[in-house]
């Protein structure tokens, strides 16, 4: 928020705030900052200016509104009572978040969400060709599927209750099986695989463990709660620590752009289609695996002692051949 | 008399409130006259700023008709539908709106979109995040798209360098990743396409008259699609398997995987053999491969020499 707003920024959030604000009449200035992610200036400018809006015969009058001692005031309303319709983008991104919701652990379909969901969508198949196909749907042709390991739904609860866990937990990286006491505190998905947030006693830190690696679990009966709120972690992979490695990659291999969080990319001329990225690399082992994957379609330009060491672990694959 | 100096968002708000309230269409010459001392002065400056008024509106979703009876060349008249500008009442409950809110604090995505939306329904910024969220990937195609489905509009894109001809049934998020389904006129089958993976941008999405096809009656998009991604790109008919030997590490993971149902074999030092689908020889191979030494391919021969040759490469060694 704050920062140069211009000036569609303002309307828009204008056209949002003002029917709010005549259906609540009077309100602290310090609400409706934080409702619409404003400062209290930035509402007040606004605001004052809106009242000085007026077209001929109502001159100042248009939007009856003012600001008087933190709290704002508005009068009669006669413009602007109604938001303005959802953009197509909105529309969407309300129906797809509302669904997916609905797939996240603990959704009741027969409660308040799934009865505005159903709501959402009737008014967003107002082209009237949704609601007489799929049966039951009202916007079938829109699904999202979050398809969950078994145990997401036991580290959900524990995350809302605190509660320890002894699992033991594959890692790829080390390729090794630890045993480890964990606290869940935020479970999510991302790229369609589900991790959780948990503060793990192996480490003493906050880590975040993909759900699909642990093996086994058991509640170990202690609840440790939790003072702060804990949310998505962002590009928790993308570490500005790790170290880089700079591959070339075929057509074939291009795939890896949408899966890593690649730091630079360029065409190379030759051969032709190939380009040369640059990726942070969790560690050698990790790095290695990723090339075997990638086979002859990439080439290591950094670090140099990379492609032997995938040269040394595909032979060891080899041996069990 | 020169303009007085006006912030642009009273004259916008101004233009808004005078297109909404009037009870004709108006020309640029009419707007500006009423909004007296707004505009700059000179036609051309004017025009120029009420295009870029215009425009602005418009993006903000607000929806200016536009006409001119006298064909091309002159005045343009200008008007807005209120009942097209207005929000249609979803009639929300209290906890419905929240539980709407909630929904959209715990997806989040790369636009404000959800969060524009949900202001507009009443709602507010402040969203509690519980304890599970979800990332959902956005793309500008998909409101495209979606449009597309619920009128059954055919639609044309290019997808690799190639036109594409689709009864677009519907859209799915699975992996990560947006699809739409539908079935390809050209092909006379039904295809899976990734949008993140279409040419362009969405503006080169032509969309045809609507009503053009019918969807099939049992269609979902989450049958419709191969349930495992080895299977994209190929059609369910063509299912060629692959057994692979899991190693006592990996079993349990791979049997919640891939499916009790898909274990052939349990062997008494706690390996498995899985059949898995492996007509996309590609993603197989990455599959397979990312197991490391935990899994080996046992069959069929041809299957298991095209691991071996790959990593036969990889053995040997190449850098720059």
């Amino acid at each position: 928020m704050s920062g140069p707003r211009n000036a569609e920024e303002r309307l828009a959030r204008l056209l949002v705030m003002l029917p709010w604000l005549m259906e609540v009449g009077e309100v602290p200035l310090a609400e409706v900052a934080a409702r619409y992610d404003l400062t209290e200036a930035q509402v007040q400018t606004d605001l004052e200016l809106v009242a000085m809006c007026g077209l001929p015969p109502f001159v100042d009058e248009m939007i009856d509104v003012f600001v008087d001692d933190g709290l704002v005031f508005v009068g009669v309303p006669r413009l602007f009572t109604r938001a303005l319709r959802l953009t197509a983008p909105e529309g969407f991104s309300l129906l797809a978040s509302a669904r997916a919701a609905m797939e996240l652990p603990g959704a009741d379909p027969g409660g308040p969400l799934g009865r505005g969901l159903a709501k959402l969508a009737r008014a967003l198949s107002d082209v009237g060709l949704d609601a007489d196909v799929g049966g039951t749907d009202d916007t079938a042709g829109v699904a999202i599927d979050l398809d969950r390991p078994p145990v997401t739904d036991e580290l959900a609860e524990a995350a809302a209750n605190g509660w320890e866990l002894a699992v033991t937990y594959y890692s790829p990286a080390r390729d090794e099986r630890t045993e480890r006491s964990i606290v869940p505190r935020h479970v999510f998905v991302d790229a369609g695989n589900w991790y959780v947030v948990a503060d793990d006693d192996r480490s003493g830190e906050r880590r975040t463990f993909r759900i699909d690696r642990i093996d086994t679990m058991t509640a170990t009966g202690r609840t440790v709660p939790s003072a702060d709120v804990v949310s998505t972690p962002g590009a928790f992979f993308d570490d500005a620590d790790l170290p880089v490695a700079v591959l070339r990659l075929a057509p074939a291999a291009q795939w890896l752009l949408d899966r890593y969080p690649i730091r630079s990319q360029i065409s190379l001329a030759q051969p032709a289609g190939w380009i040369e990225v640059s990726l942070p690399v969790a560690n050698d082992r990790w790095l290695a695996r990723l090339l075997i994957r990638l086979g002859p379609d990439a080439v290591v330009v950094s670090p140099g002692d990379a492609a032997a060491e995938a040269a040394g672990l595909a032979s060891a694959i080899l041996a069990r051949y | 008399m020169s303009a007085r100096r006006v912030d642009r968002v009273e004259r916008l708000t101004n233009l808004l409130a005078l297109l909404l309230e009037t009870s004709r269409p108006l020309t640029m010459v009419e707007i500006v006259g009423a909004l007296v001392g707004q505009y700059p002065d000179g036609e051309r400056n004017q025009r120029a700023a009420f295009e870029r008024d215009k425009a602005a509106l418009r993006d903000l979703g607000v929806p200016i008709e536009a006409k001119s009876e006298l064909g091309q060349g002159s005045p343009g008249e200008y008007r807005i539908d209120r009942r097209a500008y207005e929000l249609t009442d979803l009639e929300l409950d209290a906890d419905e709106r929240r539980a709407l809110q909630v929904a959209v604090a715990a997806v989040r995505t790369d636009t404000s979109a959800g969060r524009d939306a949900m202001w507009k329904l009443g709602g507010s910024a402040i969203g509690e995040v519980g304890t599970v969220s979800a990332v959902m990937p956005d793309r500008p195609e998909l409101p495209v798209v979606r449009a597309a489905v619920a009128s059954r509009s055919l639609i044309s894109f290019g997808y690799r360098s190639e036109r594409r001809h689709i009864e677009p049934w519907g859209l799915l998020l699975r992996g990560g990743f947006w699809y739409v389904i539908g079935l390809d006129r050209d092909r006379g089958a039904q295809r899976t396409f990734r949008i993140d993976r279409f040419d362009g941008t969405p503006d080169d999405i032509d969309v045809g008259p609507s009503g053009a096809f019918e969807r099939p009656a049992s269609f979902d998009p989450r049958d419709a699609f191969p349930a495992d991604p080895k299977q994209i790109g190929h059609s369910a008919a063509d299912g060629a398997v692959a057994i692979v030997r899991i190693d006592a590490t990996r079993a349990a993971a791979i049997e919640r995987e891939v499916g009790a149902d898909r274990v052939i074999q349990r062997h008494g030092d706690g390996s498995v053999d899985v059949e898995v689908p492996a007509s996309n020889l590609d993603a197989f191979r990455s599959w397979v491969l990312g197991l490391l030494d935990h899994a080996v391919v046992i069959g069929p021969p041809e299957t298991r020499k095209a691991i071996v040759d790959w990593l036969s490469v990889v053995a040997a060694g190449s850098s720059v």
